[in-house]
Parts: structure tokens; sequence; C-alpha cells
């Protein structure tokens, strides 16, 4: 049974990136508060922490790209336009920022900019999902 | 780009769902193909011309004039 906007491989690649990206999400939370309380102290297998959080990423990197190669054209399309809105304005804002705080705004910290990459890969994949919306009769 | 699919899918009495399902894209491809939203690969139009046994030209043509050789505009590179 096809969905409007993704076909049966497309659901299941999509469910698969998902599932990635919530434990990788979740190993890189619990290893912030791990490591930031001190309950395990700072020796060489606390290193485990960010190797294993790097595998996670790139397991979930894989499976993203995995899901684009493999998606319905127009898909992999609204989700190539939305990366580039993220991409472009993660890089418009650093520098835009860096001003801004010599002008006397809070220091950001270094992984604020990937909050507006999220945010603008979302919002572009909201835009390309109304833009290209089955609004038809079937 | 101009297109004859929902023509040739009345003819059958297909759905869009029913030739998504037939050339291996979601529905919202076809409706947005339909549209004019979307011009197609060239796979997918030879897949779509495939299941309908026409020929490409007999089911997409495009928008500008074919005999000044106007190249269309894209109408997708706007904001």
């Amino acid at each position: 049974m096809m969905n409007d906007l993704f076909t049966p491989r497309d659901a299941v690649n999509v469910r698969r990136f998902n599932l990635w990206m919530i434990v990788t999400a979740l190993f890189f939370a619990a290893g912030t508060i791990v490591l930031g309380e001190g309950f395990i102290p700072r020796v060489p297998v606390a290193w485990l922490f960010p190797f294993v959080g790097a595998v996670l990423g790139f397991g979930a990197l894989r499976a993203y790209v995995h899901f684009l190669r493999n998606a319905d054209e127009l898909l992999r399309k609204i989700h190539l336009d939305a990366l580039a809105l993220g991409f472009g304005s993660g890089v418009i804002f650093m520098p835009v920022y860096r001003l801004c705080e010599r002008l006397g705004a809070p220091k950001l910290d270094s992984v604020d900019p990937i909050i507006i990459f999220v945010l603008a890969w979302a919002i572009g994949q909201w835009r390309g999902f109304r833009r290209y919306s089955a609004v038809e009769a079937q | 780009m101009n297109n004859q699919l929902r023509v040739l899918r009345a003819q059958r009495r297909w759905s869009q769902a029913d030739l998504a399902q037939h050339v291996g894209v979601s529905r919202q491809t076809i409706n947005a193909i339909e549209t004019g939203k979307y011009d197609p690969s060239l796979p997918l139009a030879f897949a779509i011309a495939r299941t309908f046994e026409s020929q490409i030209e007999e089911i997409f043509q495009p928008a500008g004039s074919p005999s000044t050789g106007e190249v269309p505009t894209n109408r997708e590179d706007t904001w």
C-alpha cells in the first residue's frame, strides 16, 4: 500500500534513519550528563563515550545517505533542497552572529549553529512537502 | 513541461496511486508531475511511457514552443 509521501521502501528507510537518530541523540544526551556530572571519572575508559557517539553518528549518517540514494525522486529533491537551506543558513548564521557577539550579544556554544542547521533543514522539508503536496483527488 | 498523464490515466481508469504503484514512486510524485510542479527524471519518464505503451514525446511536451526553439524557464527556481 503506497503512502502519499513515501513508497514502502522509503518508509522502511526513513524509519531506520529515525531509529539511528533517536539512539544517537539519547546516547549523546546521556553521555553529556554522565561525563558532565562526573559519574564516571575521567579515566581512559571514559573516552569510549565520544568514540561510541561517533560510531552511532556515522551509523545515522549512513542510514540517511542510504535513504536519500534510494528515495523516490521527488522526496530526494525535497530533502536535497532542505539540506541546502539548512547548510546555507548555518554558514550565514555563524559569521553574522560573530558580529552580533562583538556588539554585545551573548556568546554562543560551539554546537548552537547545529540547531540553526537542523531548524532550517526541518523548515525546508516542510516547505517542500507543502509545495508539492498532493491536494488533488486520487 | 506539459503532459498527458491525467488523460492517459483516465482512459485506463487508474488513480494516481495506481500509476504510482506501477512505476514505483509515491502518489505525491505523480500528482506533482500531473500538476506541472515537478518534471520527472528521464528514467521515470521512460518508466511512465513504458507503462502507457507510448513514446515519451507523446506524453511529455516542452512548455516552450518547439518551432522557435525557445528554452522554457524553470519555474522551480523560485523561492
